[in-house]
């Protein structure tokens, strides 16, 4: 598997060619701006592409605009944007059409470096990551009757997982439960939230994300 | 305190006015005295009431002139030819003397009432033609009166040396004609002066000349018709005589007139305040009764006297019936007023409209000064504002760049340690556990980082910014931005924090279940409301949190309005003007 970086902060671009590489990823390209890894993506599209939300020379969208632009120029090539702020905002841009094949992660998530490993897999095969804060503070999100109450708290642990990207499968494994029991899960979610149930995992997300946000 | 720049002349004291009454009066009684007890006049009672309706008024008006604007010589003037005038009626007594000095002075108060007429207002001969018709009056009456009194032209006069009564005759021929023609000339000069009446209609001034002018032509009328020997000589005498004492009855409503004026002044400071910014030039004239008044400004910086529109103008001097007058500021000339030459004569008028003027000016100035220290002051505050703005997006760079890049980078280092050291679990554990340590000195940076400034503003513009606030807020909020593209970054900067401050104040004090958040854009303004069904009572006064927020927003030139009423929510409303 093909990844193209694009990250000014040497550390940060060294560390991340090394974690892939030594879970076997093949780091194709590194850059430092959001304009070498435009060109390279356009001349040899990889299967995920991972960006610095803050890149030269502004360090004010040039990372953003990248991403936005590969997702609807290489809807094949998924799209992984780093961050150290998250931006609820920034996230519904990037998934505004849909969420497959994109994510958006804290930086510090790399130093989890088996999540952040799957992570970029599930992203590059078209799924999606979505960081847990992001939909933690969706999920604390104040309402005047907070429609989540009819949920257990096991169905709450799978819709925050879920919202995050995470498989049928990934559920499973982080609730430590069996892939049915998980699939009952969502699809008990679904029913109970009255969200229209949708087979594709990463179409899920997006359906779950606009859900918690409206 | 400035002393005046003119300084003024000296009136004359209690004792001269006094004495110039009590000598009037004295004239008065010993004229009606020496005309009864003579036996020269035909008609004596008529004749000194006639004589003395010229000497009195011109005492009093000369009086009043000399103490009411003692700078003027009109006063002194006119208290001169009231008494020449007083001592020709010794002509009538027997006692020889007395009678050859009345006959010598027969004449002079014709020159002297050409002179005051001629000086008219100022006491001053103001033209070359003038002083020669003056000086040729005066040489006139002393002159050839003196010439023609040694050939004996009068043979009661102790002056007749000899007496050669043809030669006289030709003398005083010569003289009435001379004098008539002087008399005549005068009444000239004084028409030409005369405000046309398309232009200033100064009433007094006008009715003034023309009574100058009668009187001057009636006298030399008088001349002529005692040359050719008229019948009708008396009734030229008298209608001479009441024409001469009209005089200064014109020149005493003159006086009068302007102090009426002057109560004008009074109506004019309250207009001028009353509108501060409005047209100078139409209450000055008005309260100049002079509609001819126009202004010229000084303008330093070029050196030059301009008009309202700006145009460069030269001030006439005393020219052409105009005269002008240059308020001072500093010994800085500000503004010149010219107006009708007459008005030189109600000195004290002048003075309180160009004081009233001068003050208006004053209010003027401070006003513009004030206007453009407080833009200087909102230019100042609005750089402050965007020097700290920048300040705090170096800080928040550096932060960025440096330590939260570095603790990432360090966390990953522990994370790959922890990964790899499968020897140890306890050491794996201690990794992980600083790695942690590493995740929440990472969290609290970014919260610091944050405060310092949002970058997703700077980068994603203020629709971005506000989602996260709106969805951290502690209560459900509402969020509509109806705004495309990026507004100017000081605006967003400050909208950003009117939102989240305001937000913040709702979720601690406005026990409120909902908030709305709207952005809006009018034609030149972007409106920023925040609504929430709180107990409300918000107060900008009490507490620094909303002032500080008024601050700011007024800072980048918006305004922070604030409806609070007790139980029945808040809404709080930034306008920032934008194009």
């Amino acid at each position: 598997m093909r990844v193209a970086i694009a990250e000014d902060s040497v550390l940060l671009r060294e560390g991340l060619t090394r974690i892939l590489a030594s879970a076997g990823l093949e780091v194709a390209a590194a850059y430092d701006n959001a304009d070498d890894l435009l060109r390279y993506v356009r001349s040899f599209p990889p299967q995920v592409a991972i960006l610095d939300i803050r890149l030269p020379p502004t360090h004010n969208d040039e990372g953003m605009r990248a991403a936005l632009r590969i997702r609807e120029q290489h809807p094949d090539v998924g799209v992984l944007v780093l961050s150290q702020y998250l931006e609820l905002g920034l996230a519904m841009q990037l998934l505004s059409e849909s969420a497959e094949g994109v994510g958006y992660l804290l930086k510090d998530r790399i130093s989890d470096v088996d999540d952040f490993v799957g992570a970029v897999r599930r992203v590059a095969g078209g799924g999606s990551a979505v960081d847990p804060k992001i939909v933690s503070t969706l999920l604390k999100r104040r309402r005047g009757d907070d429609p989540l109450a009819v949920l257990t708290p096991r169905e709450r642990e799978a819709l925050e997982l879920m919202a995050t990207g995470a498989s049928n499968q990934g559920i499973a494994d982080a609730l430590t439960i069996t892939l049915r029991a998980a699939e009952k899960y969502v699809s008990g979610i679904f029913t109970k939230l009255g969200i229209p149930s949708t087979r594709s995992e990463s179409r899920r997300v997006l359906a779950v994300l606009l859900y918690l946000r409206a | 305190m400035v002393a005046p720049a003119i300084a003024r002349a000296r009136g004359p004291g209690p004792w001269a006015l006094w004495a110039a009454v009590v000598l009037g009066l004295g004239t008065l009684l010993a004229s009606i005295a020496l005309a009864m007890a003579g036996d020269e006049l035909v008609r004596p009672g008529l004749q000194a009431l006639l004589f003395n309706w010229i000497t009195i008024p011109y005492l009093i008006s000369g009086t009043l002139a000399w103490w009411r604007r003692p700078e003027s010589r009109l006063g002194p003037l006119m208290i001169a030819a009231a008494f020449v005038m007083a001592l020709t009626a010794l002509q009538w007594s027997s006692l020889p003397a007395l009678h050859s000095l009345g006959n010598l002075l027969d004449m002079v108060p014709s020159a002297m009432f050409l002179h005051v007429f001629l000086a008219y207002p100022t006491g001053q001969l103001a033209t070359r033609p003038r002083q020669v018709v003056v000086i040729a009056g005066y040489v006139n009456v002393a002159v050839l009166q003196l010439a023609k009194i040694l050939l004996g032209s009068n043979p009661d006069s102790l002056l007749a040396i000899t007496a050669q009564p043809a030669v006289a005759s030709r003398i005083e021929q010569f003289q009435l004609i001379a004098m008539s023609a002087l008399l005549l000339i005068g009444t000239a000069l004084l028409l030409v002066r005369r405000p046309s009446p398309s232009r200033a209609q100064r009433r007094p001034v006008t009715l003034l000349v023309d009574t100058f002018g009668l009187a001057l032509v009636m006298l030399a009328l008088l001349y002529v018709a005692g040359l050719r020997g008229w019948p009708q000589i008396e009734t030229v005498r008298h209608i001479t005589f009441a024409a001469l004492g009209l005089a200064p009855a014109a020149f005493l409503l003159g006086l009068l007139d302007a102090r009426l004026a002057r109560t004008d002044v009074g109506t004019l400071l309250m207009e001028l305040r009353a509108h501060p910014t409005s047209d100078l030039r139409e209450p000055l004239a008005r309260a100049l009764h002079d509609p001819s008044l126009t202004l010229a400004y000084w303008l330093p910086q070029y050196g030059t006297w301009a008009d309202p529109d700006g145009r460069a103008v030269t001030l006439r001097g005393a020219d052409a019936g105009r005269a002008t007058r240059v308020i001072h500021r500093d010994h800085e000339p500000i503004i010149a007023l010219e107006f009708d030459r007459s008005l030189e004569d109600e000195r004290e008028l002048l003075d309180a409209v160009a004081a009233a003027a001068g003050i208006a000016l004053e209010n003027n100035r401070l006003q513009v000064e004030l206007r453009a220290r407080l833009q200087e002051l909102q230019g100042s505050r609005a750089r402050v504002v965007d020097a700290e703005q920048k300040e705090r997006q170096r800080l928040e760079r550096n932060l960025h760049d440096g330590a939260q890049q570095r603790l990432v980078a360090l966390a990953l280092e522990l994370g790959l340690l922890a990964n790899s050291s499968t020897d140890s679990s306890e050491t794996a554990a201690r990794l992980l556990q600083a790695k942690r340590e590493v995740a929440v000195s990472l969290d609290e940076l970014r919260d610091v980082a944050r405060g310092i400034h949002p970058a997703v503003l700077t980068g994603h513009g203020l629709a971005v910014a506000l989602e996260s606030l709106a969805v951290q807020a502690g209560v459900p909020v509402e969020l509509d931005v109806a705004i495309d593209g990026r507004l100017p970054e000081r605006v967003e900067v400050a909208a950003y924090y009117v939102v989240s401050e305001s937000l913040t104040n709702i979720g601690k004090h406005a026990e409120a279940t909902t908030a709305s958040v709207r952005v809006t854009r009018s034609a030149d303004a972007i409106v920023v409301a925040v609504v929430d069904n709180g107990i409300g009572g918000a107060d900008t006064e009490r507490g620094t949190g909303l002032r500080g927020l008024a601050d700011r927003v007024e800072a980048v030139g918006g305004q922070l309005r604030i409806w609070s009423p007790a139980g029945h929510g808040t809404r709080l409303e930034a306008e920032f003007p934008c194009e």
